[in-house]
């Protein structure tokens, strides 16, 4: 490490080196500059100005300070969209990895058909959100759905809950649908950590007299640390966009039960054109996601280190 | 050989055109954005097909886009300055287009008109294209809403589809006799989503009974929203009606778990096909004995963008627009928007016969320019008094104060 380090002071500095190797670094970081930096760095600034959409292109708009900020926290529906954005991610992740785990675990053990089997699997992943949302808004229908059909069959529930339009149960609803469709992402990357562990740890363990939840505790979980972190974060940067399915299923209904921040910010912006409010809202979210974006390139540095 | 063909062809072709040049005029071609799809023979295709083969010195670039996307992209190339001439836009965002001057002011070229006669129209449709006394677009037809009956499930609950409920309180009666939760049947199936179709669906109920978009927390929107409150307490009308679009409300109807619906004219261009029952349509029923009738008025409008190099040309597209209105009901699915258009062997001659008479009661949305954010307020307080999140009085009266701020906004 320490002989790399001294090597690399003998290096030329970044100014001296060939215009080719410089071309080479400024192409990407001109790339991120025009189509990540340019638009946030532009929203931001629609965040603290009065938009008109109709002239969306002048930078020369009337500054506002932070009132679009003010206008969304005093907005009746702040409160509630807030929790749900909440309950959404969270309930959504932690089942989405959960089950993923589970499932992982289940098809790394050698069966036949195993991997025919998590192939199907992915058949929901690559499903598109408004697809799913459809697909689920007729199994929810309150009157003539198949979840009530079997849930009544079965003899579980006697009345017909409306989970679509009832508002206790919209948001819960939302999340199930979103929770099938996260957990074959998360079955994959998680399947590919486990892939990623030594079997003769696992022999050594089995010689010493570990069972398989001594095995699972001591063995599996540890070396998955880096790789959980990986999909939690990326299950939390997703859920945070999850937008088609929502327009999907409930549009956000009814009277907001089941809107969650990402869906109202495009309400905001393209819907009652209210830019300013739609952008402070996308940079509040912005902020959260680069919290969760930091903490994720953090736990893959940590793992390269390791 | 090959060079000198093509050498004497284009001599040739450049003779042609210079010897033409002077007999007529260069084309001028106009780019017409539309939500019609070109593979459905649909009104914009059909009519910019026919206009150009009348009109040789004009070309119509004809391009769909989506409905849910049409007026941001038309605002965005507004503000870019690459818009179409012309572009297909729902009614009750004309004000929105008129009030930035997004949108030509065609009451000079109206005036001089010899085909357009604003006195034709039905005042719903005049008064969706009318900004402060200008006519900034033109109805490309119409559509509203009428009452459709299942006549043999009346039949069944003893009652005479030839007699319609014409108040609330007989659709109230009504819709009790024929719902039957053994039959997995309703009374009514309407729309009370969270979108611009709900807002389409509740304003005629408030309307009828006095108020208006406007002024929303008055009695009259209070009795409208408890009505609606009480068909779906009273399980009346499905509590799906809260997150169904109108056409998923309709297809219960054919389907028969739902014996009357509200909805329009679209229906009768395919889903009403998979009825296999008899039915028939009615009015809207009103608020009480002697109410006034009121009903939606839905569909888009064609206008023009400031941005047009060539209004002049795009005008007289329009012009060819009004002078077919003839054949909305029987070819394109639309109610005319003018009077004495009708169509000589209209399809559904019966239904037809509802939907004009229900023109004359179309009442525009708005129009204000601050219009999302209205229908907006109004989609909160009725779904938050649906799910009893809040009285129909609780609920209007945060409406209404959202409706009054966001039009003070939008007059600075």
């Amino acid at each position: 490490m320490s002989a790399r380090r001294r090597s690399g002071q003998d290096r030329p500095g970044f100014l001296h080196r060939s215009g080719f190797e410089t071309a080479l670094l400024a192409a990407p970081v001109l790339f991120l500059v025009a189509v990540s930096a340019l638009p946030v760095l532009y929203t931001i600034a629609m965040s603290v100005q009065s938009v008109d959409m109709f002239d969306i292109l002048s930078l020369h708009r009337p500054f506002v300070g932070l009132r679009n900020y003010i206008h969304l926290f005093h907005n009746p529906a702040a409160g509630r969209i807030a929790l749900n954005t909440l309950l959404f991610t969270t309930c959504s992740v932690v089942a989405q990895v959960t089950i993923g785990f589970a499932l992982a675990v289940f098809f790394q053990r050698r069966f036949p058909g195993a991997a025919t089997i998590r192939g199907v699997f992915l058949a929901a992943w690559i499903m598109p959100g408004l697809v799913v949302g459809a697909i689920w808004k007729w199994m929810f229908a309150g009157d003539s759905g198949v979840v009530n059909a079997i849930l009544a069959a079965s003899g579980l529930i006697h009345a017909h809950p409306f989970w679509l339009s009832d508002p206790h149960l919209a948001l819960p609803a939302v999340i199930i649908a979103n929770i099938w469709l996260g957990v074959p992402f998360n079955m994959i990357l998680l399947s590919v950590g486990l892939a990623a562990i030594p079997r003769d740890l696992y022999e050594a363990a089995a010689m010493d007299g570990a069972g398989s939840i001594r095995s699972f505790v001591s063995i599996t979980l540890p070396m998955m640390r880096a790789t959980i972190a990986a999909v939690v974060s990326l299950g939390i940067i997703f859920t945070l966009q999850q937008y088609d399915l929502i327009s999907g299923l409930t549009e956000g209904g009814p009277a907001n039960a089941s809107n969650v921040a990402q869906y109202w910010s495009w309400q905001l912006s393209f819907q009652t054109y209210q830019i300013g409010q739609g952008s402070a809202l996308a940079v509040l979210m912005l902020a959260v996601t680069a919290l969760v974006a930091s903490i994720y390139v953090s736990s893959t540095r940590r793992e390269v280190v390791a | 050989m090959y060079r000198s063909t093509t050498a004497s062809l284009a001599a040739g072709l450049v003779a042609l055109a210079l010897q033409s040049s002077p007999v007529r005029a260069e084309p001028v071609t106009l780019t017409f954005w539309t939500i019609d799809k070109p593979d459905q023979a649909q009104q914009s295709y059909v009519l910019a097909h026919e206009f150009e083969t009348k009109n040789p010195d004009i070309r119509i670039a004809v391009k769909h886009v989506d409905f849910a996307d049409i007026s941001n992209d038309a605002i965005r190339a507004v503000a870019t300055g690459s818009g179409p001439d012309l572009v297909s836009i729902d009614n009750p965002e004309v004000a929105l287009f008129a009030s930035h001057g997004a949108f030509v002011d065609l009451t000079p070229m109206i005036k001089a008109s010899k085909i357009i006669d604003p006195a034709r129209f039905f005042p719903g449709p005049l008064a969706s294209v009318t900004w402060k006394g200008g006519i900034y677009a033109l109805p490309r037809g119409s559509n509203t809403l009428a009452l459709y009956l299942n006549d043999d499930a009346f039949r069944r609950a003893k009652l005479d589809p030839a007699r319609p409920p014409a108040t609330w309180a007989e659709l109230r009666a009504d819709a009790a006799k024929l719902t039957d939760p053994a039959a997995n049947r309703y009374g009514l199936a309407f729309s009370a989503i969270a979108d611009e179709e709900g807002t389409f669906q509740f304003l005629p109920w408030i309307q009828s009974a006095g108020g208006d978009w406007n002024k929303v927390n008055g009695a009259a929107g209070v009795s409208a929203l408890t009505f609606w409150q009480g068909l779906i307490d009273d399980k009346l009308a499905s509590r799906d009606t809260l997150v169904r679009a109108q056409t998923d409300s309709f297809q219960t109807f054919v389907a028969g778990n739902a014996a009357m619906a509200i909805s329009g004219p679209w229906e009768l261009s395919g889903p009403i096909a998979g009825a296999r029952f008899a039915w028939s349509t009615a009015l809207l029923p009103v608020a009480g004995p002697g109410a006034p009738h009121a009903s939606a008025l839905g569909e888009h409008t064609f206008g023009i963008l400031h941005t047009s190099a060539h209004p002049a040309a795009a005008f007289r597209f329009l012009e060819y627009v009004y002078s077919q209105e003839g054949r909305d009901w029987n070819e394109f699915g639309m109610l005319p928007s003018i009077r004495n258009a009708d169509p000589k062997n209209p399809a559904h001659p019966k239904a037809y016969a509802t939907f004009i008479e229900e023109m004359r009661y179309a009442r525009v949305r708005g129009p204000s320019p601050a219009w999302p954010s209205i229908s907006k307020a109004i989609q909160s307080a009725y779904q938050g008094a649906l799910t009893h999140q809040a009285t129909p009085q609780q609920a209007l009266d945060a409406g209404q104060s959202a409706i009054d701020s966001a039009r003070e906004e939008a007059s600075p």
